[in-house]
């Protein structure tokens, strides 16, 4: 199940925000050896202070967080025009209907204990549910489409799960990784091959009423 | 490639085309406000509202367009409404569109306030969306209906593209406006002083003897910047001045 938090709604989820920045240090620092800043084991960049908007993937009965990824207006602060703008030469997409998705990640405790086999198909779930998530909140905003940066490893999820994306620019080599920059269709036929593949038959947004029970299972963990 | 804010799309409505085009010739903030008036029987709403925070520097209050009728604008004021406005207090820190209904009417004070401005004419259904600027400017823009339930979530479902592009024209002219009334005005160095001196509280005398130069002097310059700044009197002008930014170097 996908939470949307956001600024305002962050207090209902204590300790969820938190774990989801201990996992992007743990996986981005930690697994991958990007270049990016840990404090108290915690990623935290300039762009979470934007005020973005977070899904998160949460175990609907323990509530507990499987991935996350972050959302922003691509007419504000964003990581392709103020970070990796040499990925797009000709300029960043900027308008009202592109949102910039970064920052994803799968909780790699999710897969420890398990065998491999097992431990793929998990990912590969969630990666789609979060994958859906972003498709049903885009729609659900009026916007239609994703941009985002991703390295070769990510490259190969999204053609394995049938992410079908169009790339900007050229895919440049930026410190150790090889970087793209592309746009992602939110259209219903990118939610239904995604949620085919995924074996979703229904949306995988919580609604409100899951949203106010899992805050409740949040508040008596935390 | 053309990535634009202001590339027109072929898949626009004609009323968006309409209004987009509207907003790109406003040349002042009364363009605006037919520009809001007009997106009413344009999208059949009952009410179309910008609010921008942090357009310049030194802002006291909010830069506004609404079609909101001088009743519910006064009944707004005089009841404090601005203390509970769920709008207002959680918009600017959010994001995603918010439509009104998930706001918690089972709050006495909050269903007092709906109700009410549905009385006013602001219709029963509400939709925000937030806009993040470069620079830490942001805004909110509000549309109200009277449509039933289900008219209001196909009509939602159908212009929210619309509304997130008008979101974030007006954001921007609003944006660009602040600067070119920034631009616009240049005082010479000598006025600025005048100015500068006149907003700590200093006579036209005071300055004079400040400056080394003759009251009357004095009394020139500041008419001059009174000319430029468009202000009725030097407090009007020191006011503006300070909303501008003109008190601080230029970047």
């Amino acid at each position: 199940m996908i939470l949307t938090i956001e600024s305002h709604n962050q207090p209902e989820f204590p300790d969820l925000i938190d774990q989801m920045f201990q996992m992007r240090g743990e996986v981005f620092s930690g697994r991958l050896g990007w270049d990016v800043t840990v404090t108290d084991d915690r990623e935290i960049d300039r762009f979470d202070d934007e005020d973005p908007a977070y899904l998160l993937s949460v175990n609907e009965k323990t509530g507990a967080l499987q991935g996350a990824v972050r959302l922003l207006p691509t007419t504000g602060p964003n990581m392709l025009r103020d970070v990796f703008h040499v990925l797009a030469p000709e300029g960043a997409p900027e308008s009202p209907l592109i949102w910039e998705s970064s920052r994803f990640a799968i909780n790699p405790h999710i897969f420890v204990s398990d065998d491999r086999t097992i431990a793929n198909h998990r990912v590969n779930s969630i990666t789609l549910e979060l994958l859906c998530g972003i498709v049903e909140v885009c729609q659900k905003s009026g916007i239609d489409q994703i941009v985002s940066v991703f390295d070769a490893r990510m490259a190969r999820i999204f053609r394995a799960v049938d992410c079908s994306y169009d790339e900007i620019g050229t895919p440049t080599r930026i410190g150790k990784v090889m970087t793209h920059a592309a746009l992602f269709e939110m259209s219903d036929a990118m939610w239904t091959r995604l949620a085919r593949v995924g074996g979703f038959d229904a949306p995988v947004l919580a609604k409100p009423d899951a949203m106010t029970r899992l805050a409740t299972v949040a508040k008596k963990a935390a | 490639m053309c990535w634009g804010v202001s590339a027109v799309n072929e898949n626009d409505s004609e009323c968006l085309q309409r209004a987009l085009a509207e907003i790109s010739a406003a040349t002042d903030h009364d363009a605006l406000d037919t520009v809001m008036a007009g997106l009413l029987p344009a999208y059949a709403i009952k009410s179309a509202a910008y609010m921008g925070t942090g357009i310049t520097r030194n802002e006291s209050e909010p830069v506004l367009a609404v079609t909101y009728s001088s009743d519910w604008v006064e009944h707004y004021k005089s009841r404090r409404y601005v203390e509970i406005d769920p709008v207002v207090h959680q918009g600017f820190r959010r994001l995603l569109p918010i439509d009104w209904s998930e706001f918690d009417s089972s709050q006495s004070d909050l269903r007092a306030f709906f109700g009410e401005a549905a009385e006013f004419g602001l219709g029963s259904h509400g939709l925000t969306i937030p806009v993040h600027g470069r620079g830490g400017d942001r805004s909110l823009f509000t549309v109200t209906s009277d449509f039933t339930d289900s008219d209001w979530l196909d009509a939602k479902f159908e212009y929210l593209r619309d509304f997130q592009m008008l979101a974030v024209h007006l954001h921007e002219k609003v944006l660009q406006l602040a600067a070119k009334s920034l631009d616009d005005v240049k005082l010479a160095p000598r006025e600025l002083e005048c100015l500068q001196w006149i907003s700590e509280g200093k006579t036209a005398w005071e300055c004079a003897i400040i400056l080394g130069i003759s009251e009357k002097t004095v009394r020139c310059y500041m008419e001059s910047v009174r000319k430029k700044l468009n202000a009725v009197s030097n407090t009007h002008a020191v006011s503006i001045a300070h909303e501008s930014g003109l008190f601080f170097p230029r970047l």
